[in-house]
């Protein structure tokens, strides 16, 4: 299973939501990181054939995907970011009408759903409405209807969205564990959730990949470094100005500051082994002085 | 082969099924079977309230009791509306209002042929009057012409009327009338049709008719609008079927509700009515409700209910397919429930309007009141033949309806593949 993006674009209008994006990806746990607005969700659309490029074409081993029409859709397994469902239908109705839309066999439909139920932890509330699931359960929902197909391509936007840790934890164990002998792209905005699953990790910025490559390989290319320091509060404002700060604890006595720059930020500042999030905010962001800040 | 053709069918049932039930599960559309439910009982026991028997001095009866008495007194008037029996009823007549004490009394005695009094009333009238006295003061050899009155009447108004004023008919649609008038099969057979009088003569069918209409309305707008409302597109589109046999079964639930709601609630009001009143008087002409005397159609009781029902039916397959349509499209059920409501109403109130009655008479409410508009000269000309407007308007609307079917298919398809919203 091969997926190729080649020179994809989508513009609305005036604003190009994706530009000019070659990325191919084969199985594994594909994470994509970006800010909110970096074009994550319509790139994954186009992947999901929601959306049309406006130009540039996605293959899967070799043959396009619109082209490949119902075959292409056959191994696709999507849970969008506004998971939408039908609240008067039960947990099980619900992930029996979507396999029959997947064109399962009511029969293996009916196995298939049970044993989802269970993976996912909601063989108990199988009866229960879909209204009156919470937040998590009706993501775990979302996940059940995504793999009814046993897709080989699994499109997951912004799953964890809105889920306590918890939640988060537990369905970050779940992807892991769905994410065999098939391609699972994930998109986040939260770092943690790619981290220690992702086999790729995939930056996008204003639509365009800024950076691929493994936690490590990211933390590697960085080219800035990672600064502990210890201040006094008065002294934040103008180091939050200056540079980009990934984390910040107030004491009584001070501030503790993780700083991204390439030059010491105060004297006494130690060096520190950068992780994900300070990749992240090395890409996407900004000063608080800075114009737009994203971040 | 077999084996997935079965496939085949399995699926598409399933999907027909979780259809439906998305329709049937939502607590705002059960509570419209319900209040359909009401309305349809509700209506079928006015109806038959309607039916009066009048006892002179003793308060009047209504319902199945008024419909046993008035059986039996025009039982002895049942039977070909010859001239001799128009001369009776003449003098039956004149003799009952020599002799009755009271107005009321003579009318309660008179009630076993009111419908031939009735008749001859608004035959002689003047065209456009109708004088309720009319029999009181006629000879009984001039009521026994009466069915030359009817054609020479049709022939002295269209006469008054010169062609290319407003309201005029046109040489070939006078011809048209005419030819109809002298096909009537005459004389008339005369039998109870108390039943079929409360059914179709009633106020209350095209009444229940807009009503079943906005109703089902509620129930099918929600079927393609709904994958965007819940934000459940993403992933009916992006599935295999989703941009086909799943667009399909929607339609066919859509269908299938408007098939099954419509009859169901018809047929369970006429049941109601005709169990309760007999349904005797079927084969008698429609001609002899005196509502319907000037009628052009020359069918039976049995024949006038068929088309009520089957162009009530059209009319409500189109109304409610474009209401899909409009689903389909907009993604909006509020303006697809508005669809029912305005082209089932809003034509009534334009229809007044002088200016625009003629253009207003080709809309599809008028399949909503086949039985009030049955008695009026609407006509249709095609190829220089010259229809009645039902003759033209049932079978127009259901081909306009097989044509909406595939516009819905297609253009919801193509949604499954458009900036939905700006993406991110």
């Amino acid at each position: 299973m091969e997926v190729n993006i080649i020179d994809l674009t989508k513009e609305f209008g005036d604003f190009t939501a994706v530009n000019c994006l070659n990325i191919t990806m084969q199985n594994g746990v594909y994470g994509l990181l970006g800010v909110n607005g970096a074009g994550k969700t319509t790139f994954m659309r186009m992947l999901c054939t929601l959306l049309r490029p406006t130009s540039g074409k996605i293959t899967c081993d070799g043959t396009e995907i619109f082209a490949m029409d119902g075959e292409y859709r056959k191994i696709l397994g999507y849970l969008p970011q506004d998971f939408g469902f039908y609240p008067d239908f039960t947990v099980q109705d619900y992930l029996l009408y979507i396999a029959a839309i997947k064109a399962v066999r009511p029969a293996v439909a009916r196995k298939r759903v049970k044993e989802l139920l269970e993976k996912v932890g909601l063989e108990k509330a199988a009866h229960k409405k879909m209204k009156k699931l919470s937040g998590g359960m009706k993501r775990r929902a979302g996940i059940a209807q995504a793999m009814l197909n046993n897709p080989k391509i699994l499109i997951l936007d912004e799953p964890t969205a809105g889920l306590d840790p918890n939640e988060r934890i537990r369905f970050r164990n779940l992807i892991s564990e769905l994410s065999e002998d098939r391609l699972v792209l994930l998109s986040t905005h939260i770092v943690s959730d790619v981290e220690y699953i992702a086999n790729e990790i995939l930056l996008m910025k204003d639509g365009m990949l800024v950076c691929r490559g493994t936690a490590e390989q990211l933390t590697a290319a960085m080219s800035e470094n990672v600064w502990k320091c210890y201040v006094e509060k008065k002294s934040v404002p103008r180091l939050l100005e200056k540079y980009k700060i990934s984390n910040l604890k107030t004491d009584s006595h001070g501030v503790e500051l993780r700083v991204i720059a390439k030059e010491k930020p105060v004297s006494d500042a130690v060096i520190e082994a950068p992780v994900l999030e300070d990749v992240f905010l090395y890409y996407f962001g900004e000063r608080v002085g800075d114009e737009n800040a994203a971040v | 082969m077999y084996f997935y053709i079965t496939l085949g069918k399995g699926l598409v049932m399933k999907m027909l099924q979780y259809e439906l039930k998305k329709i049937f599960l939502k607590p705002v559309n059960r509570a419209m079977l319900v209040l359909l439910l009401a309305i349809v009982l509700i209506g079928s026991f006015l109806a038959i309230r309607d039916v009066k028997y009048y006892r002179g001095d003793h308060p009047e009866l209504s319902g199945p009791l008024a419909a046993r008495e008035l059986k039996k007194v025009q039982k002895q008037w049942e039977g070909p509306v010859t001239g001799d029996v128009l001369r009776r009823v003449v003098k039956e007549n004149k003799a009952i209002n020599d002799s009755a004490e009271s107005a009321d009394i003579g009318f309660a005695k008179k009630q076993g042929f009111a419908d031939l009094i009735n008749l001859i009333c608004v035959a002689f009238s003047e065209p456009g009057k109708y004088d309720p006295y009319m029999c009181d003061s006629i000879s009984p050899d001039k009521a026994a012409k009466l069915y030359e009155r009817r054609v020479s009447r049709l022939e002295k108004e269209i006469s008054e009327l010169e062609t290319g004023l407003p309201g005029a008919f046109s040489e070939k649609e006078q011809r048209y009338l005419v030819r109809q008038y002298k096909n009537l099969k005459t004389p008339l057979y005369y039998e109870y049709a108390e039943g079929w009088k409360a059914l179709l003569d009633s106020q209350y069918l095209p009444t229940l008719m807009i009503i079943i209409i906005v109703i089902i309305g509620f129930l099918v707008s929600g079927i393609f609008s709904d994958e965007f409302q819940l934000k459940a597109d993403s992933i009916f589109f992006s599935s295999k079927l989703g941009r086909n046999k799943a667009i399909l079964s929607k339609i066919k639930a859509g269908l299938l509700a408007i098939t099954i709601l419509y009859w169901s609630a018809m047929l369970l009001f006429s049941a109601i009515i005709l169990g309760t009143l007999g349904i005797g008087g079927a084969g008698c002409m429609v001609q002899l409700s005196f509502s319907n005397w000037e009628c052009m159609y020359n069918i039976t009781y049995f024949q006038e209910w068929l088309l009520c029902m089957f162009g009530g039916y059209i009319g409500n397959l189109f109304i409610l397919t474009l209401a899909m349509f409009v689903s389909a499209k907009s993604r909006s059920a509020v303006l697809s429930i508005a669809v029912p409501f305005v082209l089932s109403c809003v034509p009534m109130f334009l229809g007044r309007v002088p200016v625009l009655a003629d253009f207003m008479s080709y809309f599809p409410d008028m399949l909503l009141r086949i039985n009030k508009f049955l008695g009026d000269f609407v006509f249709c000309e095609i190829g220089g033949t010259v229809f009645g407007v039902y003759t033209v308007l049932i079978p127009c609307y259901l081909l306009l309806s097989l044509v909406l079917f595939p516009m819905i298919y297609y253009g919801y398809k193509k949604m499954g593949a458009v900036p939905a919203r700006a993406g991110q």
